[in-house]
């Protein structure tokens, strides 16, 4: 950007301009802004921080009981049943990984992209990121009959001289989460090591000048080390697009790759990368709001950004009201009976509150998002965002139920009735979610300093 | 064993340290390590003891031996084989030698076997609440005797079910001579009452009709279920179906059901019309009147008549081919008119003595017993293995009765609800430790002996009346002998008891036809119309009349229509229903003038207007952990005077709603039926061409070919001889050690059937096909699983590798026929229902099938270790195996064949040839999924002149 477009017009001004406040536009101010929470934490009062510590340790610990009551008992405590044997594990683990996607989505793909205002968002995302797709992990193993196996799933050398079955979805997913999970870990250390140095260098007690400098791994800012930063950095942002839109084509494959009416779908893969942005960005939304509200973080994450992520959302919303209206008219043009038959399902069956949860939140409710005043007040967004991550739930755990419990064959059909046990993963979910992040934002900066420092610095020195 | 060895070693510490002072701790230890011995019976014995060098003759380890026997129903025998595994009887079979069996078995066949091994059974004598030993009660028993014996046992009564048994009414006949006074009563739920008078009333004489169905090309049936549950059903289901195989109309037997509520003969008939059961009489009349006999005028509904006039007329189209027969529920004189009918239409039915000889009624046998004990003539009372507390009318007051008696003695299975109220109850001997004999319902007789010694300290009816005849000595073995010793050719008694054995039936010992006198026509009035409901009762399909209502293979056995399961309810019309405003689980009251019960309601379509109907054998109080307390008595219900239909009942709702437990039926159809379940006409099949896509076509895949160079199982399920018995789902369940899940988990969707029968109307009218794994050649379950525990074999066979299994489910949920079934819990594994995981129920597991741990699919396997036992007889003899070797569980129970199962390589395989028959279907076959499993529609043979 050129001083030039901030002279023509308001329309459009300036990146730093549009994207920071006037506290923050010296690189000082930033530092300070952010690594304020972790240097000098005796200024903060913490009390909300300690509220939430507080309640998302509890819901852990209702996770920590409903795991450990689940290998015990096994998976009978949840709802599943001889026709419906996938349920809220499944939901819960696609809903999971698809919110962990926003975060390498915003890095990565707004990186190759050159929108700039990812700089202030794209630290804590990338952590939500590595925090959902975590969790999202953990599912899968937990759903299984026998966890306590669940290395099968890898090609290791045994006794059995069995291999895993390669043509399962279960196995492209195995691996698809597997890469994510690695690709996200290093990626987000990758982004984090100037401003561990940062830190370092800003530490006041020789505990965490130790302990940030040994994670800096010797950073010095210097020329040499910018370049190979900036190398590795793009290289893995070029990883980590295909490898987003991968993991969620294979997610959709899970379902696409089966026989079932309403999952047989070759819009699956498309539709589940997009609706896994989509919650995943409504997810950083929510965060946004919070880290904005908790660490007095106004003049870095402005009202411009959630008006651009609302902007985000509203696209996806229609894509996804797309899909939805493409898996209707292909059941219907299709012509299979099952397929029609699912269909009206869908929207006269038992589950019809949910589906209509499910449409009202992802495709009607945010095309409030037309309205300026909506995109620009973040109480809002915030509202809005979450009513999209609820229909995104929804959508999920309807896959499962909808096309389980109403796929060929009459005499099979039954409902799903989710158990305390199934209830109790889903939310002990949310709190470790909770408690992983909040632990998060004590220990590394939250925004990322060098990446808002050079949009800054990019805007003075042009 | 670990047990039983510190249970020998434990006692002796014990009472060093405590100085033979034993305390609470100490005492209860013993006691149960005593127990665990005697249980356990594997702990090796204090004396020395020496290992077989060699074998005994006959027993090779691991090599099931199969002995022929008898068990009874309703005091009926259906022979049977059982398969011994190292001395525990693990499987029932049919034995085909016998007339009432055929080689096939139905669901109280194939579940005794568990209730042999039912930890609930009574194991002692008991007398109030002390259990004693037998010297007691034989001590009791002759200083009683002693008294009876000085009145000419004036004051004894024997109250017994139904006895065919030769040998014990032999016994009872030796007793009533040493004792002229004393008095035998027979009384069993199923009675054969009006069956009985109507022969009285037409000809003058007891007799039993032996309809011959497959003389029969028109059957009109009132409210009669030849193929229902009963010790009947196998053979007249298969002479039924049998009679229906032909694509010929003029050799099908075409069948016209009357009826109030659903039977099986009723949803195989070609024709059905639901009528209240009150008004089927004037059906009866309106055929006779038809068929030119002199009645009084009957009026019907105009579809009624309709009905009556085309199936009348379809009977005097076929004389000598025809018959019409009344159902146990219908009066006395509706039975002598069928009789005047058939005579007339020549119609092919014989008749023979009654089987069982008492003259009396069953009800009258049961007033009588009141009044007696009432009057105090009856001082001494033994219950041989019958419950009247539970089962008699509440009107005659038995139960209190009996308690009044100053002497009874219960023997039985169970300390039921009649054992509660004797002085004394004795534990029987299951019929699988027993010697006897039976007669079946033609009087057929077959030897019943033993598969194991009695588990527990048990003892025989034989061994009861061999002490009330004040011997100690004689057992039943030699008793049984003694009967029959007269039978055998002379001075060649072993052989022929070797040989009578072995068969499992004496030969030529079915009763004689007799010939009838010219039937006479009864008194016989019409019914007038009423607007009330009429109660009409059955047997139940899964638990009978509630005797083995401890039965947990029953209790979760899905009824035929409403697929319910651990219960059962008030079934009532949609009318009716709408009319009231109840929906299904409902709670309703029925309330007659003497008795009043709570029941839940099912509605059903095809019931009657006017009509509801419930089934006996539930709400048991003393039966057991299973049993007790499940369902709703309708034996609450019954009164002397009307034991099967009773009218002007109350209904009214109470407000609550209680889930009906079913394992299908959660939906509405939406047309999608009339592919799955196709249903075709004999005139369809006339048309001479293939009806549905072929099962051979060959969609196209991404996959490689699978090259079947050896075998190529395959199974063709004839869904016209399908009647919706079970027989299959609980030979499967004891074949292959399929568990039990219980009422909580069936309540959530979790029965583990490898077998289903599925279940649906088309056009009001119900059709059963059995569903077991499809063995697809494509099949969906296989490229899913991510561990390859869900894999194809050369023989075709899609196999379950359970130790390999981590249970994604990915491959039930990609299963299109949703056949899978996942060990949600450790239903056979440490989690079981009830008491079902007690040590002793593991003597009924098949050592040839794994029992599944938590967290595994598993489904149907085509019986692979019957395929692996001919297998290995194939290769040790150096040739393939043959068309028919390989029997399938499902297939040997079906009692009228529809279960076929060979190899599609081999060219003459029968599989071959009904698979390429013009109505065979593949199910959900344009999936492309080549499914092995396939099938031939449903064929009925509808009268023109009722379809147009």
């Amino acid at each position: 950007m050129t001083t030039a477009a901030v002279a023509t017009g308001q329309a459009m001004p300036a990146p730093a301009e549009r994207w920071t406040l006037p506290d923050a536009r010296d690189l000082e101010a930033i530092n300070r802004l952010v690594s304020a929470p972790l240097l000098e934490s005796g200024s903060w009062t913490w009390r909300a921080w300690w509220i939430g510590f507080g309640v998302s340790s509890a819901l852990t610990a209702v996770m920590a009981v409903s795991v450990l009551w689940l290998f015990l008992k096994g998976i009978g405590i949840w709802g599943v049943n001889s026709t419906i044997v996938w349920g809220f594990a499944i939901a819960n683990y696609v809903w999971w990984i698809g919110i962990g996607n926003a975060g390498t989505l915003i890095s990565s793909m707004l990186l190759l992209m050159r929108q700039k205002w990812r700089a202030s968002t794209n630290r804590f995302a990338e952590a939500m990121t590595l925090f959902a797709a975590t969790i999202a992990g953990i599912f899968p193993i937990l759903h299984l009959g026998r966890p306590l196996y669940f290395y099968w799933l890898m090609p290791y050398p045994n006794t059995m001289t069995v291999w895993p079955q390669w043509r399962s979805a279960l196995i492209w997913d195995f691996w698809a989460i597997l890469s994510y999970i690695l690709f996200s870990i290093i990626f987000w250390y990758v982004g984090l090591i100037p401003d561990l140095a940062t830190i370092r260098d800003r530490a006041k007690t020789p505990l965490k000048r130790t302990i940030y400098g040994a994670l800096a791994l010797g950073w010095r800012g210097s020329a040499r080390h910018w370049r190979a930063y900036e190398i590795l950095h793009l290289t893995l942002a070029c990883l980590g697009v295909p490898l987003v839109v991968s993991l969620h084509s294979v997610v959709g494959m899970d379902f696409a790759a089966s026989l079932m009416p309403g999952w047989q779908e070759t819009i699956f893969p498309p539709y589940f990368v997009v609706g896994a942005m989509y919650s995943g960005f409504a997810m950083v939304v929510c965060l946004a709001a919070l880290v904005r509200w908790g660490f007095r973080m106004q003049a870095l994450i402005t009202i411009n950004h959630f008006e651009v992520m609302a902007k985000i959302m509203l696209a996806a919303a229609i894509i996804m009201g797309l899909s939805y209206a493409t898996e209707w008219f292909m059941a219907w043009y299709g012509g299979e009976l099952a397929d029609r038959n699912f269909v009206v399902f869908e929207f006269t069956g038992a589950y019809w509150p949910m589906f209509a949860g499910l449409l009202l939140g992802n495709v009607v409710v945010p095309q409030a998002f037309w309205l300026r005043a909506v995109r620009r007040n973040v109480v809002l967004v915030f509202i809005i965002a979450v009513a999209i991550n609820i229909g995104m739930w929804l959508e999920r755990i309807l896959i499962i139920w909808n096309t389980l419990s109403h796929d060929y064959l009459p005499s099979a059909w039954r409902l799903f009735f989710p158990t305390i046990w199934d209830w109790a993963l889903l939310i002990g979910s949310l709190g470790l979610f909770a408690l992983m992040f909040l632990i998060f934002v004590r220990l590394v900066p939250i925004v990322s300093m060098h990446e808002v420092r050079r949009l800054v610095a990019e805007e003075a020195g042009s | 064993m670990s047990t039983t060895t510190r249970g020998r070693h434990q006692p002796s510490r014990e009472t060093r340290s405590s100085s033979f002072a034993l305390d609470r701790r100490a005492a209860l230890k013993l006691f149960t390590s005593g127990a665990a011995l005697a249980l356990a019976s594997c702990g090796r014995p204090a004396e020395e003891i020496v290992p077989y060098v060699e074998l005994p003759e006959r027993l090779v380890p691991g090599i099931p031996l199969r002995f022929a026997t008898a068990l009874s129903l309703a005091g009926y025998a259906r022979g049977v084989i059982v398969t011994s595994m190292e001395g525990r009887p693990i499987k029932i079979d049919g034995n085909p030698r016998h007339p009432a069996s055929l080689g096939s078995t139905d669901i109280f066949a194939e579940a005794s076997v568990l209730s042999l091994y039912d930890p609930d059974r009574s194991k002692a004598v008991r007398k109030s609440t002390y259990i004693l030993a037998w010297s007691a009660f034989e001590a009791a028993l002759l200083t009683q005797l002693e008294l009876e014996k000085s009145r000419q046992g004036a004051g004894l009564a024997i109250l017994t079910s139904r006895v065919t048994s030769p040998t014990l009414l032999g016994q009872i006949n030796a007793l009533q001579k040493a004792m002229p006074q004393a008095l035998w009563y027979r009384a069993d739920p199923v009675d054969d009452d009006a069956e009985i008078t109507g022969t009285v009333q037409a000809f003058g004489r007891r007799l039993t009709a032996v309809p011959r169905f497959t003389d029969t090309r028109v059957a009109l049936l009132l409210d009669a279920d030849p193929i229902g549950p009963g010790p009947k059903q196998i053979r007249f289901a298969r002479d039924v179906t049998g009679a229906r195989q032909s694509h010929a109309a003029e050799d099908f037997l075409r069948i016209y059901a009357v009826e109030p509520s659903w039977t099986l003969t009723g949803a195989l008939a070609d024709h059905r019309l639901p009528l209240r059961q009150d008004l089927i009489r004037n059906v009866a009349l309106a055929v006779a009147r038809e068929l030119g006999l002199t009645v009084p005028d009957a009026s019907l509904p105009d579809s009624a008549l309709n009905f009556a006039r085309a199936a009348a007329a379809d009977l005097k189209s076929r004389p000598g081919r025809a018959m019409v027969l009344a159902g146990p529920r219908q009066a006395a004189d509706v039975h002598a008119l069928c009789h005047v009918i058939n005579a007339q239409l020549h119609a092919p039915i014989d008749f023979i003595e009654p089987i069982d000889p008492m003259a009396a009624a069953h009800m009258d046998s049961l007033r009588a017993l009141a009044s007696d004990i009432h009057s105090t003539r009856t001082q001494t009372i033994i219950i041989l293995d019958a419950n009247p507390a539970y089962e008699a009318p509440d009107e005659l007051g038995l139960g209190e009765l009996i308690s009044s008696v100053p002497f009874s003695a219960h023997l039985g299975l169970y300390e039921d609800e009649t054992a509660a109220r004797c002085t004394w109850h004795l534990p029987l001997s299951h019929p699988l430790e027993s010697w006897s004999d039976l007669r079946a319902y033609d009087g057929t007789a077959g030897i019943v002996q033993p598969l194991i010694r009695p588990l527990y300290d048990t003892r025989t009816t034989h061994d009861l009346l061999a002490l009330l005849g004040g011997t100690l000595t004689t057992t039943p073995h030699d008793l049984v002998r003694a009967t029959w010793q007269s039978h055998a050719a002379a001075g060649d008694f072993t052989a022929w008891w070797r040989q009578t054995l072995q068969d499992g039936v004496i030969a030529a010992s079915a009763a004689a036809k007799v010939a009838t006198p010219p039937a006479k026509m009864p008194q016989i009035a019409p019914a007038e119309g009423t607007s009330n409901f009429t109660l009409t009762l059955a047997l139940d399909p899964s638990i009978f009349d509630g005797r083995m209502a401890n039965n947990a293979w029953l209790q979760e056995c899905p009824k035929p229509f409403t697929k319910q399961v651990w219960g059962n309810a008030l079934h009532v019309s949609p009318a009716d229903a709408k009319r009231l405003g109840l929906v299904d689980g409902d709670l309703v009251t029925l309330k007659t003038a003497h008795a009043a019960i709570d029941a839940p309601v099912v509605v059903i379509d095809g019931q009657a207007d006017g009509a509801i109907s419930g089934t006996l054998g539930y709400g048991r109080t003393h039966v057991g952990g299973i049993g007790n307390g499940v369902g709703v008595d309708f034996y609450r219900m019954r009164s002397a005077g009307a034991p099967w239909a009773i009218d002007n009942v109350e209904l009214t709702r109470v407000g609550d709603n209680q889930n009906i437990l079913r394992t299908q039926h959660f939906f509405d159809l939406a047309g999608e039926a009339k592919d799955l379940q196709p249903r075709v006409t004999l005139a369809d099949l006339a048309k001479g061409h293939a009806l549905f896509a072929s099962v051979d076509a060959n969609p196209a895949t991404l996959y490689p070919p699978h090259n079947y160079d050896t075998y190529k199982w395959a199974m063709a399920i004839d869904t016209s001889a399908c009647i919706g018995c079970n027989a299959c789902v609980v030979a499967c369940q004891a074949e292959n050690n399929v568990p039990v899940v219980g009422p909580q988990e069936i309540a959530v969707g979790r029965d583990m059937h490898w077998l289903r029968i599925d279940d649906y109307v088309i056009d009001g009218r119900p059709g059963f096909s059995p569903v077991p794994c499809m063995h697809c050649e494509h099949a969906p379950c296989e490229p899913v699983c991510p561990v390859a525990a869900s894999v194809h074999d050369s023989e075709g066979l899609n196999v379950q590798v359970y130790n390999r299994c981590v249970g994604t489910r990915f491959c039930e949920s990609n299963c299109p026929y949703k056949v899978r079934r996942f060990n949600f819990f450790g239903y056979a594994d440490g989690e079981e229902y009830g008491d079902l995981g007690a040590d002793i129920l593991k003597a009924v597991f098949n050592p040839n099938v794994t029992v599944r741990g938590r967290g595994v699919m598993e489904k149907c396997t085509y019986c692979i270790q019957r395929i692996s036992a001919a297998r290995r007889d194939a290769e040790k003899e150096n040739r393939s195996i043959r068309d028919g070797e390989v029997i399938t569980a499902c297939q040997a129970a079906c009692p009228t064949r529809a279960i076929s199962f060979g190899d599609l390589n081999n060219s003459d395989a029968h599989v071959n040839a009904l698979r390429h028959q013009p109505h065979s279907y593949a199910l959900l076959g344009h999936l492309g999924t080549r499914p092995r499993t396939t099938y031939l529609a449903r064929v009925s043979n509808p009268n023109p002149d009722l379809t147009s």
